[in-house]
């Protein structure tokens, strides 16, 4: 039997997309833990180029492959639901530091967007690529919502959702060193807040404070974002 | 089964949430509605369920292999932007720097001023 058609015998069900997936993953984990669980490589970064490197290898197409893959992102809803548990544990910690994490989430989320807006705007981006780029810090299923109605790609902006959450690890372990933090709750505040998922997820592997922490600012710049993205584009467009 | 009795708890909040979304138009996704639900349930109620635990404990541990789909699709439109790869990763890149240095410095100024008060 050719290759090629025992691929697409593989590939007619999801299964072949899932165990995919599945392997890049334990694997990419399995060589984070042996590099010593390095910051500036997240477990996830290793995984994703596994993957990729595969799917040129096997001339899997991505549209293909992201088909299968559905069985498993699907349960991203739950999962997202799921963090509302260690959100609740970690209520009364919340709690405590509300008066300060009111005032620092609108200016911290405004500025997670403006920096690299301003930065691309000056580097003379098109107006598409600025629309794709200003939700690189809010988690995934939101951004994307948000992208579509400022007129960006979603392709785009995944790309971005990639770059900020993996470079958002190294760039909070700098910086809290540099600004002598090593208070969990502020480092994982800092990464949910501009590393939304990917970063949340690293916060997790800290520990649950952080990670609860990082929860914390991935749904609320979620949610900020949504509401003034799509505002400040429309106020943006009215006064050009 | 506990687990399965959690795991249907975090789908009906899920699809709550979609049901809100559709009435009020909001710009927001369902999970994030369902999870604040759910962090409202479990403080009304005062205690974790050990069916919701047992559910949302393993999928906490699997968000990272649940995103990668998604993120491997920018290994693919790399061709797409050719040119304008450049202006894009040192905005991202610089821009997160910044924005974490802000972030960092502006919470331990804030919790730093609260503590002394």
């Amino acid at each position: 039997m050719p290759a090629n058609s025992l691929l697409t015998m593989l590939t007619t069900t999801p299964l072949f997309a899932v165990g995919l997936t599945l392997a890049a993953y334990l694997i990419g984990s399995g060589l984070f833990q042996r590099l010593k669980r390095p910051s500036w490589l997240p477990a996830i970064l290793i995984a994703a180029l596994l993957l990729a490197g595969a799917l040129a290898l096997i001339g899997l197409p991505y549209a293909t492959y992201r088909q299968g893959a559905t069985w498993l992102t699907v349960l991203l809803g739950p999962a997202t639901v799921a963090l509302g548990m260690p959100l609740y544990q970690q209520l009364p910690r919340i709690y405590q530091l509300w008066r300060p994490l009111t005032i620092c989430l609108p200016i911290a989320a405004t500025l997670a967007a403006f920096y690299a807006l301003a930065i691309a705007w000056l580097l003379g981006s098109s107006d598409t690529i600025l629309a794709s780029i200003a939700a690189k810090s809010v988690t995934a299923p939101i951004a994307i919502g948000i992208t579509e109605q400022l007129g960006g790609t979603t392709a785009l902006l995944l790309g971005a959702l990639l770059v900020t959450g993996v470079i958002t690890i190294p760039c909070v372990s700098l910086a809290a060193r540099f600004l002598h933090i090593d208070d969990e709750r502020i480092i994982g505040f800092a990464l949910g807040l501009n590393g939304h998922a990917i970063g949340t997820v690293r916060a997790f592997e800290l520990s649950p404070l952080a990670g609860a922490f990082a929860s914390l600012g991935m749904s609320l710049t979620g949610i900020f974002s949504a509401l003034l993205l799509p505002l400040a584009w429309r106020l943006i467009s009215i006064a050009s | 089964m506990p687990a399965l009795s959690g795991f249907l708890w975090l789908i009906s909040y899920w699809l709550i949430g979609e049901v809100v979304i559709h009435f009020s138009g909001l710009p927001i996704s369902s999970g994030v509605i369902g999870m604040l639900l759910l962090c409202a349930t479990l403080a009304v109620r005062g205690r974790v369920p050990n069916s919701i635990a047992a559910a949302a404990q393993p999928l906490i541990g699997l968000l990272a292999m649940l995103i990668m789909p998604g993120v491997v699709g920018v290994f693919f439109i790399v061709g797409d932007l050719a040119g304008q790869w450049t202006a894009i990763l040192v905005a991202l890149v610089l821009g997160t720097l910044l924005s974490v240095l802000t972030t960092l410095w502006l919470l331990k100024h804030l919790i730093g001023q609260s503590h002394a008060s």
